[in-house]
């Protein structure tokens, strides 16, 4: 899958660039708006991760100018500015979702995943992990066909974990997907210990594998 | 204090009358000295009564004379001097007046008079030179504490995605992880304070002009939602007195923003098996939470006065900012050993 990085932070290209290409992802760059225009005309791409601050333009314009030429790409505007008028704008011209900076590398990669899966698949969204099977839009699980009942909360976490495989997803990123803003606030991540356990309770019981690693100290990694 | 016009009047008018009360003996020896000589070159010669009367009689009329024209003379000058100050002085007074008025905050200029006195002309035109450097400065403050905040979040984005990769690296040790945990947990903190000092710069420069009509109930209703897992867990017991129906009209980021600062707050500084009181109704609302002592109340509501329990310091600086901008009010109180928040709509 092809995904575009529209951001002038070499390092945080980088980064992201290491992050998602060990998975099925092939990442190309564009460090400036005009770069961006182009490759963002020039191609098609499942997802463009969109910086709105570029050193020679405003990241809203590419946004405006894919919709305009009537463009499937998705599209995920990182922004160092977390503010609820640009957020607002951004998806009202089309954006698919708006990550504020800082944010975790498995944070973004779960937005992606979930921005493709639900472009591309639509109501057949429905991701095959081994025995187990998620219907993402209308979010049940099974496991060798029998349904499993989550709830809310292990859902996400479960969703999270299978498009951040393989990787070592650590407790306050996952803090912070459940709680978003609030993750700042609370003093303890301890009510993620609770879920997990359930998540992987309610998994084994219908004989699915134990895919899901504790690494200690560390955080917890899905492993295939 | 004497008012300028008074002090310089006062002066003038002593000066005056020691000059007019010096004048008598003046006036008595010359008269006398002339009426002397008078007499003399006539060969009159007075009785010594008749002198006196006569001596006397000067005295009378020089004083009579003196204090008339004195008081004359005093008058027309306290009057003259009244009139002619107060068109004179007028274009001060007037400035005076506009730099009481202004406000550093409205970002407003004052229009000082034109005004024909050189002085004057110059003393405006150099308050004018202040006030457009002073509103000047203040507002590159503002946009720096704003430009600053904004151009940290890259390099903290930087940082957090490369903790992230090397939480990645095979072989790690538990000390290693527990590095990453503590940078990482010190990353997303500064990045925390980054963003509430962001808010306080917006609020201050007026960011959040929107008004809406908002359904308080309804908002603080959905925010106890969002944190009812995290009150359970830490078996908080919950005591909600929210009127339905209560609206006001505000900005709707502020207002979910002041909310959630208080809720959070007092969830946070509870115990394991604390209480949480929430009231709300048309005057305003209560927040309360458990509390072992009461907060030094001087230094509350600034900004950094207190970073307790890994906090910004700023959560309650931003909620008295918004009460601020809301025009209302917000009083702490610490009661049956419960910290009390509460905020009035007035």
């Amino acid at each position: 899958m092809k995904i575009l990085i529209i951001e002038d932070e070499r390092e945080l290209v980088n980064s992201i660039t290491e992050y998602l290409s060990g998975e099925q992802y092939l990442c190309e760059l564009a460090a400036s708006y005009n770069e961006g225009m182009d490759k963002m005309s020039q191609y098609s791409y499942d997802c463009i991760v969109l910086d709105l601050m570029l050193p020679d333009g405003n990241g809203l314009k590419i946004l405006e100018e894919l919709k305009r030429r009537g463009k499937e790409d998705g599209v995920i505007i990182v922004s160092a500015k977390d503010s609820l008028e640009d957020r607002l704008k951004g998806l009202t011209i089309g954006a698919d979702d708006y990550l504020s900076k800082p944010f975790h590398l498995s944070e973004l990669a779960a937005r992606i995943y979930a921005v493709i899966r639900r472009r591309q698949l639509g109501s057949q969204n429905i991701i095959h992990q081994g025995e187990i099977t998620i219907d993402v839009p209308s979010r049940t699980v099974a496991v060798n066909g029998h349904e499993v009942v989550l709830t809310r909360r292990e859902f996400d976490l479960l969703v999270y974990f299978i498009s951040n495989k393989n990787k070592v997803v650590s407790k306050n990123a996952i803090a912070e997907h459940l709680s978003g803003d609030f993750a700042d606030m609370l003093d303890s991540y301890d009510f993620i210990y609770g879920h997990i356990k359930n998540l992987k309770k309610k998994l084994s019981e219908f004989g699915a594998d134990n895919y899901l690693k504790t690494i200690y100290g560390a955080g917890y990694k899905w492993e295939v | 204090m004497n008012r300028l016009l008074n002090r310089s009047l006062k002066k003038l008018l002593v000066y005056a009358a020691i000059v007019l009360c010096c004048s008598i003996p003046v006036y008595y020896f010359i008269f006398s000295t002339l009426l002397q000589y008078e007499l003399n070159e006539h060969n009159i010669i007075l009785t010594e009564k008749a002198g006196r009367e006569d001596s006397y009689l000067i005295i009378a009329m020089v004083t009579i004379l003196t204090v008339l024209f004195s008081s004359l003379l005093l008058v027309g000058l306290v009057l003259l001097n009244r009139r002619l100050s107060r068109k004179l002085w007028r274009p001060f007074y007037d400035s005076l007046a506009k730099i009481k008025g202004f406000d550093l905050n409205r970002h407003q200029t004052v229009d000082f008079e034109p005004t024909d006195i050189a002085e004057f002309a110059e003393l405006n035109a150099n308050l004018d030179k202040l006030i457009t450097s002073s509103i000047s400065a203040y507002s590159q403050q503002k946009k720096f504490t704003e430009n600053a905040s904004h151009e940290l979040q890259t390099p903290l984005a930087i940082m957090q995605s490369k903790l992230d990769l090397f939480l990645q690296e095979k072989n790690l040790s538990p000390h290693q992880y527990q590095l990453i945990r503590e940078l990482s947990a010190a990353v997303a903190r500064t990045s925390r304070v980054n963003k509430n000092l962001l808010m306080l710069a917006k609020i201050d420069n007026k960011q959040f002009e929107q008004q809406e009509m908002i359904d308080l109930s309804m908002l603080l209703k959905d925010i106890i939602d969002l944190l009812r897992e995290h009150i359970n867990d830490k078996s908080i017991i919950l005591e909600t007195n929210i009127t339905d129906g209560i609206s006001i009209t505000g900005n709707k980021v502020l207002v979910e923003v002041l909310l959630q600062n208080l809720l959070f707050n007092a969830y946070r500084h509870n115990w394991n098996g604390g209480e949480l009181l929430i009231h709300l109704d048309a005057t305003g609302i209560i927040i309360a939470n458990s509390g072992k002592e009461e907060l030094d109340t001087t230094q509350l509501f600034k900004r950094f006065a207190s970073t307790s329990g890994g906090g910004t310091g700023l959560g309650l600086a931003i909620v008295q900012e918004i009460c601020t901008s809301l025009g209302w009010s917000v009083r702490y109180a610490f009661e049956n050993r419960k910290h009390y928040f509460y905020v009035h709509f007035t």
